[in-house]
């Protein structure tokens, strides 16, 4: 089998504003398992996607075995031999079509035009035949849809070394698994390296899973590739955390202090979310910001969910100010004093074809009532409240949300609970895809939140934000709670290890 | 002080002048209605008379069409409104005539019995999950054929014995009866349904939290709105509605026949997806339904008075709705 070689030399990839990928040079051989690590952001995907050819607009140059190659399309990438499987299976899967169909599927359009007709018995025998090369036993006629997520990815695999492939991207394939089907993936990555001529390319933010089942890794932070080395006995978590972070860059927020009074909001032994909260406790104090870290996935949203009744509970007890509350759905947490602002802001957090005015009153409707009457005045009074104090940028206090910026739509998610007047405001990833200014505007107001005795749950996988804003931090991985830290006491070096789901005590 | 217009992504929220056209889009094809009618067919057109003939004619599918808006506006769907209706229509003629009950409490027991029926509905929505146009589509079924066994399979109109061959109470109708179905009263009922439906979906919290949950169910979760109660709301406001569109329906025909509401299901959505853009509101919404009956009953009438064959008008109806279709969605950016 001869050794292939695939790489990239100075590629860059700019998004409007940022430099998503910066003079990039990486290279994979056939035969090798490499892991690619990077903080959120870092640029990990943005550059698997250049090499699966969905990034058409790079520019420097791929090369595979020293020939230069252009890979604009998906398709230019798959005749060449490199695959990739990502993160949500579900996206690349017809659930009602059978295993035979999704593994042939890539085949079949490839194949459209010289054969028109499908011959079932022939196309169940190649997706068997894959199917076992690879060990996995799963019947052919089974509907994708009654398929466990790990056999899906599996199943995903299969496509991928259907027809040529020397390189596997996988797009953090264990991040939905549990440990005994990361064992049988892993066995699978192994087997793959070993008998099929292929590189694999290992996304993970589990540190210990590539110490495990990777000969190299590269780190890349910011866009750009800090270091490449090879994985043996002597490396460990903590270096590889270290290269991950660099030198510490914390920005710089207005934290004020305030007086922390008494335990005035408690989880203790939450289980829900289907499972992706996990016998979690925690408490909140008066005027206490609480962080909630954790990698993406690690279940910070879903237990914000859970808390706010968006989400099944199974077990445990939520108390405020010494009462047992009842939650099944939303309506009841706002009723009792608990504000969610949640993480996915055109999806779940503003209503995008309400004016700005409704949007802000939404959360609080009764409070600018006669009767059942909304008094047009009084919401439109708020509106210019809200709109001046979280300098919201929009032409009119009566345009749709829809025609707002990413950043000021986020504002009035956040600005549509001040009116509700709540006992404890959780955040979920408030600042995400928002800018440094409006990231000012947002903190400014959970200080304000905090100033005026009410407390503030703060679930982010920026680490660096919630040590300059929150006063303790829960890291949670798997929807456990695996560490309490003082933020004033701790660094973005231990959050990471306690987030890679390290049970050792960080020294 | 509100804040200026400083970031460039706010300016898309300017319309073209195309797009505000076309918001307006049903409006102008009403005036232009009128205009080519006057011009053509002169006074004949634009006569008093006239003007109530196309009221009264569109008056009983405004009346479906507002059911149909305030179903719509928390994103609902109902195919089986107008089976329902016509269920009423047949509650509302036997209590008048099979039980001789006074006339308003022929009209409370009907608006109740309707009620009561629309808990099924409201049932495989809200608690078998079925979504709406699935359940719906099966309760049209079911509609027809208790209401058919409830009037033992023919119509109840004046002269007829009941299904149990026993005599009815009343043998003919009264003129407060038949008032409801003749104008002055079924215009000024149509407009009343009009403005109350405007006035609850437009100016209380209730309508406010309705339209919410109609742009984006999950948001208007999240902001601790009650879905599923606001969606049972909307259920029973259509159900009255649905009662009085019935209601008319039997007061209008003397009797109520087999399956005499089913066919205003189509026409009704059709006013309530002409009057959707209407002003750019974008949602259903009252008014707009109002506009979108008035269109295709204008429509109907000028054709008419032109010659134009009776069995051609779906063709135009049909032509109208495709045309407001195109006016909201073709302009729209592909997805």
């Amino acid at each position: 089998m001869a050794r292939m070689t695939l790489g990239t030399r100075n590629v860059s990839i700019e998004f409007p504003g940022v430099k998503a990928l910066n003079d990039v040079n990486f290279e994979v051989s056939t035969g090798e398992i490499r892991a690619l690590v990077g903080a959120n952001g870092a640029g990990k995907s943005t550059l698997m996607k250049v090499l699966a050819g969905a990034n058409p607009d790079y520019t420097g140059e791929v090369y595979l075995n020293g020939e230069t190659v252009e890979l604009r399309t998906t398709m230019a990438a798959k005749k060449l031999g490199i695959q990739i499987v990502y993160q949500e299976v579900d996206m690349a899967l017809v659930p009602t079509l059978s295993v035979a169909e999704n593994v042939m599927l890539g085949d079949m359009i490839l194949t459209a035009d010289k054969k028109p007709l499908v011959s079932w018995p022939e196309m169940r025998r190649r997706a068997k035949e894959v199917l076992d090369r690879l060990h996995i036993n799963v019947n052919v006629r089974t509907l994708v849809q009654d398929l466990s997520l790990a056999q899906k990815q599996m199943v995903l695999i299969a496509r991928a070394i259907v027809n040529k492939c020397n390189f596997l991207i996988l797009d953090e394939p264990t991040a939905p698994l549990s440990d005994s089907e990361t064992a049988e993936l892993f066995r699978l990555v192994r087997h793959l390296q070993e008998t099929e001529n292929i590189a694999i390319i290992f996304i993970s933010h589990r540190i210990h899973e590539i110490l495990q089942i990777c000969q190299k890794y590269t780190v890349m932070r910011n866009g750009e590739i800090v270091d490449t080395s090879d994985v043996t006995d002597k490396t460990t978590t903590r270096e590889i955390i270290e290269k991950m972070l660099g030198r510490s860059f914390e920005e710089n927020f207005p934290k004020e202090t305030v007086p922390i009074g008494e335990k005035v909001f408690e989880v203790s032994h939450l289980s829900g979310a289907d499972g992706k909260v996990n016998d979690v406790s925690f408490y909140v104090r008066k005027g206490e910001i609480v962080g909630i870290a954790g990698l993406v996935g690690a279940g910070k949203s879903e237990l914000c969910k859970t808390i706010f009744g968006a989400y099944e509970k199974t077990g445990g007890t939520i108390t405020l100010n010494g009462k047992e509350l009842k939650i099944k759905i939303p309506t009841d947490a706002l009723r009792q004093g608990i504000a969610l602002v949640p993480e996915e802001r055109r999806k779940e957090g503003v209503l995008v074809g309400e004016t700005v005015t409704f949007n802000l009153s939404a959360a609080a409707l009764d409070k600018f009532c006669s009767g059942a009457f909304v008094i047009k005045s009084r919401t439109e009074e708020n509106a210019r409240k809200y709109v001046d104090s979280l300098g919201i940028k929009t032409p009119s206090i009566n345009q749709k949300v829809a025609n707002l910026s990413g950043g000021n739509q986020q504002k009035v998610a956040v600005g549509k609970w001040m009116a509700a007047d709540c006992d404890v405001y959780i955040f979920d990833e408030p600042t995400k895809g928002v800018d440094v200014g409006a990231k000012q505007d947002i903190f400014r107001l959970i200080n304000d939140i905090t100033r005026q005795g009410n407390s503030v749950i703060y679930a982010s996988c920026e680490n660096s934000e919630l040590l300059s804003i929150t006063d303790r931090i829960y890291v949670l991985f798997d929807g456990h709670v695996m560490a309490e830290l003082e933020t004033a006491k701790t660094g973005e070096d231990e959050i990471m290890h306690y987030s890679v789901g390290s049970t050792t005590q960080y020294a | 002080m509100q804040a200026k217009l400083k970031n460039p992504m706010a300016d898309k929220g300017g319309k073209s002048t195309l797009r505000r056209l076309l918001d307006w889009a049903a409006v102008i094809a009403l005036v232009l209605c009128f205009l080519v009618f006057y011009l053509v067919k002169g006074n004949r057109f634009l006569s008093v008379n006239n003007m109530i003939n196309i009221l009264r004619a569109m008056s009983i599918t405004t009346v479906f069409a507002i059911a149909a808006t305030v179903t719509m506006a928390p994103d609902g769907f109902d195919m089986s409104a107008c089976t329902l209706a016509s269920c009423s229509a047949y509650v509302f003629m036997s209590m008048y005539l099979w039980y001789g009950l006074p006339l308003i409490l022929c009209v409370l027991i009907t608006i109740a019995i309707t009620l009561v029926m629309y808990q099924l509905t409201m049932f495989l929505i809200l608690v078998c999950k079925i979504p709406d146009m699935l359940a719906t589509c099966a309760l049209m079924f079911v509609h027809q054929g208790l209401g058919q066994w409830y009037i033992g399979g023919g119509a109840v109109s004046t002269g007829m014995r009941t299904p149990y061959g026993a005599q009815p109470v009343r043998v003919k109708l009264e003129p407060a009866f038949s008032a409801i179905g003749r104008e002055p009263w079924l215009i000024i009922i149509m407009l009343a349904c009009v403005l109350v439906a405007h006035i609850f979906l437009e100016y209380t919290k209730h309508g406010r939290f309705i339209y919410a949950m109609g742009g984006n169910k999950q948001a208007a979760k999240l902001s601790g709105i009650n879905v599923k109660a606001y969606r049972y709301l909307a259920g029973m406001i259509t159900a009255v509605f649905i009662a009085i569109g019935g209601m008319l329906v039997a007061s209008r025909g003397s009797s109520a026949q087999v399956m005499c509401c089913d066919n205003y299901l189509m026409q009704a959505l059709a006013a309530v997806f002409v009057g959707r853009s209407v002003g750019g509101a974008e949602k259903p919404n009252a008014l707009g339904t109002l506009i979108g009956a008035m269109l295709v009953s204008t429509l109907e009438n000028g054709l008419t008075i032109c010659a134009v064959p009776f069995y051609v008008l779906p063709a135009v109806k049909g032509a109208v709705l495709a045309l407001a279709l195109i006016a909201a969605y073709a302009t729209k950016k592909e997805q």
